[in-house]
C-alpha cells in the first residue's frame, strides 16, 4: 500500500469502514470476474468428456463437431443427447457439464410444451425460460457481462474526452470555454435517445459503434466537473510555482492539477457505471439497442412487460437489474463519503 | 446583476438555434421520413407490392406529384434554408402541422398538456412533502439505526430507473394482485361517473406511475436537505443561537431550517422541464397519452413536425428552467451576486 499517498490511505481506510459500500464492492468485484468466466458455469458445452480413453475441454476453442463422438454430423455435438447416449450405453464415458447446462442462444423445447416454461429444478431452468425457450439465468449472466463491458467502454471513451476537454477549458478559458460551454449545453440538451433512435435506423448497431455513440452525448457531465475543478486548482499556489519554474501548460495541466482533481474522477466513477448500464438497458428495451439475439436485461424486461402473465420473466429482470444497480449505488456512495473531508458537528 | 441576467437571456438564442438546427438536420439526413412512408403507404393500399427494389419507377405516384410531396414538407430546398424557413415559422407561432394526423402540432401538444402537467405537478409536490420531512428526520438523527436504513431504502430506489420499478409495480400490484388498473389515465366508464368517483379513478390509475415518478427524484431531494441541514447545523450561527440560549430545537426551527431550503429552492427551476416533458418510458409502460409518448410516438413514425414542436417546447424550458434557479438562487440568499467579478 505505499504507492498511496497518506491521504489517499486515509480515504482508502474510510471506505472500508463503511461496510455497506465496502461489501458490495466485494461482491461486485467478485461478480465481474465470475461473469468474464461464464463459460465454465453456464455453457451447453460440457467442462469434461471422457470418451473412448481420451479427454475433451470443449467449454473454450472450436467447435468439437459430432464425428469425434461416433456421430454422423459436422456440426456441433449435442452434448444433452451425447449424455444420454453415455448414460443408455454404459461403457465408462462420462461427462460434467456446467451448472446451468444451457447456452444463453439456444432455444430449448419441452415436448408437448409450448414456451415459456417456469421455474423449475428438474428441468435445470432455475429461472424459467423466456418467450423463446432461451435460458433466462443464463441470458442474464452474459446479459450481465455485456452490459459491464458496455458501460466499461462508454466510461474509458467518457473519461478520456471529459478529463481532457474539462482541464483545458477549465485552464484556458477565455473564447474557448465559453465556445464548449455552449456546445456542452446543446448536447445535454439534445434528446440522446431521439438521436439513437434515429441512427438505429440507419445502421443496425454493434457493441463498438452503440458504445461510440452513447459516449458522443455522455461526456458533458464529467467536462462539466473537471473544468471547475481545474478552474479552482489554476488558482492555488502550487500551481502558480509551477508556472515560475517554466512548467509548460500540458505538464501543469496533466502533472499538477490532474492528480489533484482526482477525487472529481473517483466519485464519477460508480455513477457513471450505473448510468452506462441503464442506457443500454432502456435502449434494450424499447428495441434500439444491441442486435438480437445478444443477451440483454432490457430485451428480457421487454419481454416480461409484454407477457405480463409470464410472472418469472420481468421478476428476474427487474431483480438482476435491481440488485447490480443498488451495489454500484452503494458503492459510489460510499466513495462519495470517503472522500468526503467534512465532518459536521452539532452544538446540541 | 441585471446585465448578467440579460446576457444569460441573449445566450440562450444561440443555444436554442443550436439544438434545434442539430436535431433539424439529423431528421432531413435520415432515410425513411414522411414522404417515404406515405409511399409505402400509398403502394400498400393500391395493391401493387411491388418489391423495394424497384426503386422510384414503378411507384403509384408520378414525379410531378412526387415533387408536390416534396414542396410541401418543404424537402425541395437545401436543408438550412428549410431550417431557416422553419425556424420563422416558429418565431410566428407557428409549429407547422403532423404528417400523422394533419393537425397542426401545437394543438395535438395542448391536448396532452394537462395530462403531463397533472402528472408533473402532483409528482412534485409529493416529493417535496415527503422529502423535506424526511431529510430534517436524518439529518437531525445522522448515523442513526434510522438514517441509515432509510438511506438504503432511498438509495435502492435511486439506483433502479423509474421504469423499472414501474415495471416491478405493474407485474405485481396491477397484473398479480390486480389492485390496479394496469395503464391509461382513466377508465372506460370515467364520463358516466359521477365527479367524486371521476377523482377516485384518476387517483387508481394514477397510483403507481406516480410511484415510478417519485422514486428518482427522491433521493436526489432527501439527500440535498439532508446534507444542507447538516451543513447549517454545524455553522457558527448555530452556536451563536444556542449559546445566546436557544434550545437546539429552537435554533433549528428559527435559523437553521430557512437557511438550508435555500438549495431546495433553487433547485426548482431545474424540475420545470420534467415536470412538463415528463418520462416517454413511464408513460409508455402505463399507456399515458402525454407528452413523453407523444415524442416517441412522433419519432418512431418519423412525424418531424411533431418532434421538433416537443423539442422546441422542452429545449425553451430547459434554458428558462436554468435561468430560473440562478434567479432563485439570488432571490432566496442575498449574498451571491452573479456576473459580478471577486
Amino acid at each position: 500500500m505505499n504507492f498511496l499517498s497518506p491521504q489517499g490511505q486515509r480515504r482508502l481506510q474510510k471506505f472500508k469502514s463503511l461496510k455497506r459500500g465496502y461489501y458490495s464492492f466485494v461482491l461486485m468485484i467478485s461478480l465481474i470476474l465470475l461473469s468474464l468466466v461464464a463459460e465454465l458455469f453456464v455453457n451447453n458445452r460440457p467442462l469434461v468428456v471422457q470418451y473412448n480413453d481420451q479427454i475433451y475441454f470443449p467449454t473454450y476453442g472450436d467447435i468439437l463437431p459430432g464425428t469425434i463422438f461416433g456421430y454422423d454430423y459436422q456440426w456441433e455435438t449435442n452434448y444433452k443427447k451425447l449424455e444420454s447416449d453415455f448414460v443408455k450405453s454404459q461403457n465408462g464415458n462420462w461427462m460434467i457439464m456446467p451448472i446451468v447446462p444451457f447456452s444463453p442462444f439456444e432455444n430449448n423445447f419441452i415436448e408437448g410444451e409450448y414456451p415459456p416454461y417456469p421455474p423449475s429444478i428438474s428441468s435445470k431452468h432455475y429461472l424459467g425460460t423466456d418467450m423463446a425457450g432461451r435460458d433466462i439465468l443464463a441470458r442474464l449472466i452474459y446479459g450481465f457481462r455485456i452490459a459491464i463491458l458496455f458501460s466499461l467502454l462508454l466510461l474509458t471513451v467518457t473519461y478520456v474526452i471529459g478529463v481532457s476537454l474539462g482541464a483545458v477549458m477549465g485552464y484556458l478559458g477565455g473564447t474557448f470555454d465559453l465556445v464548449f460551454q455552449r456546445i456542452i449545453e446543446i448536447l445535454s440538451n439534445v434528446p440522446i435517445l431521439y438521436i439513437i433512435m434515429i441512427v438505429a435506423s440507419i445502421i443496425t448497431p454493434n457493441f463498438w459503434t452503440l458504445a461510440l455513440l452513447l459516449a458522443a452525448f455522455s461526456w458533458m457531465g464529467l467536462t462539466w466537473y473537471m473544468r471547475t475543478e481545474t478552474y479552482r486548482e489554476n488558482t492555488r499556489e502550487y500551481v502558480l510555482a509551477a508556472r515560475a519554474i517554466g512548467a509548460s501548460n500540458t505538464r501543469i495541466m496533466f502533472k499538477h492539477i490532474l492528480p489533484n482533481s482526482v477525487s472529481i474522477l473517483v466519485t464519477f466513477f460508480p455513477f457513471s457505471v450505473v448510468s452506462g448500464i441503464t442506457a443500454l438497458t432502456s435502449l434494450d428495451y424499447l428495441g434500439f439497442g444491441l442486435p438480437s439475439p445478444t443477451p440483454s436485461w432490457g430485451e428480457l424486461l421487454q419481454q416480461g412487460t409484454s407477457n405480463l402473465e409470464y410472472q418469472w420473466i420481468a421478476a428476474s429482470a427487474v431483480a438482476a437489474l435491481s440488485i447490480v444497480l443498488t451495489l454500484v449505488t452503494f458503492i459510489g456512495e460510499a466513495i462519495r463519503e470517503a472522500f468526503d473531508p467534512k465532518k459536521y458537528s452539532y452544538y446540541e | 446583476m441585471q446585465g448578467y441576467f440579460t446576457q444569460r437571456l441573449l445566450l440562450t438564442i444561440p443555444t436554442f438555434i443550436g439544438i434545434t438546427l442539430l436535431v433539424f438536420v439529423l431528421t432531413r439526413l435520415v432515410p425513411g421520413g414522411p414522404i417515404e412512408r406515405m409511399l409505402a403507404e400509398a403502394q400498400l393500399a393500391s395493391g401493387t407490392a411491388s418489391s423495394v427494389s424497384d426503386g422510384f419507377g414503378s411507384q403509384s405516384l408520378s414525379e410531378d406529384q412526387l415533387d408536390q410531396l416534396k414542396a410541401y414538407y418543404g424537402f425541395d430546398q437545401p436543408i438550412i434554408t428549410s431550417y431557416f424557413q422553419w425556424l420563422w415559422k416558429v418565431v410566428q407561432l407557428d409549429l407547422g402541422e403532423s404528417t400523422r394526423y394533419g393537425e397542426s402540432v401545437w394543438d395535438t401538444i395542448t391536448e396532452r398538456l394537462p395530462i403531463s402537467i397533472f402528472y408533473g405537478v402532483t409528482t412534485m409536490i409529493l416529493t417535496y412533502l415527503l422529502c423535506i420531512p424526511l431529510g430534517i428526520f436524518k439529518a437531525l438523527k445522522h448515523g442513526a439505526p434510522f438514517d441509515h436504513i432509510s438511506s438504503a431504502i432511498v438509495f435502492i430506489s435511486y439506483a433502479i430507473p423509474g421504469y423499472v420499478i414501474g415495471i416491478a409495480c405493474i407485474a405485481y400490484f396491477a397484473a398479480n394482485l390486480e389492485w390496479f388498473p394496469l395503464g391509461g389515465f382513466v377508465g372506460d366508464e370515467f364520463e358516466y361517473l359521477s365527479t367524486w368517483d371521476k377523482i377516485i379513478d384518476i387517483l387508481h390509475h394514477a397510483t403507481l406511475p406516480l410511484i415510478a415518478y417519485m422514486a428518482g427524484s427522491l433521493a436526489v431531494m432527501t439527500f440535498m436537505m439532508k446534507n444542507s441541514l447538516m451543513e447549517n447545523l454545524s455553522a457558527d450561527y448555530v452556536r451563536t443561537a444556542t449559546a445566546k440560549g436557544l434550545s437546539f430545537k429552537q435554533a433549528i426551527t428559527r435559523h437553521a431550517l430557512r437557511n438550508s431550503l435555500i438549495p431546495l429552492a433553487t433547485h426548482f427551476g431545474q424540475n420545470i422541464s420534467v415536470i412538463l416533458s415528463g418520462s416517454f418510458l413511464i408513460e409508455k409502460i402505463f399507456n399515458i397519452d402525454g407528452i413523453g409518448l407523444l415524442g416517441y410516438e412522433a419519432l418512431v413514425e418519423r412525424d418531424y413536425p411533431v418532434v421538433m414542436g416537443i423539442l422546441v417546447i422542452s429545449a425553451l424550458l430547459y434554458l428558462i428552467g436554468n435561468i430560473l434557479s440562478d434567479l432563485c438562487v439570488a432571490w432566496a440568499d442575498p449574498r451571491i451576486r452573479f456576473g459580478e467579478k471577486r
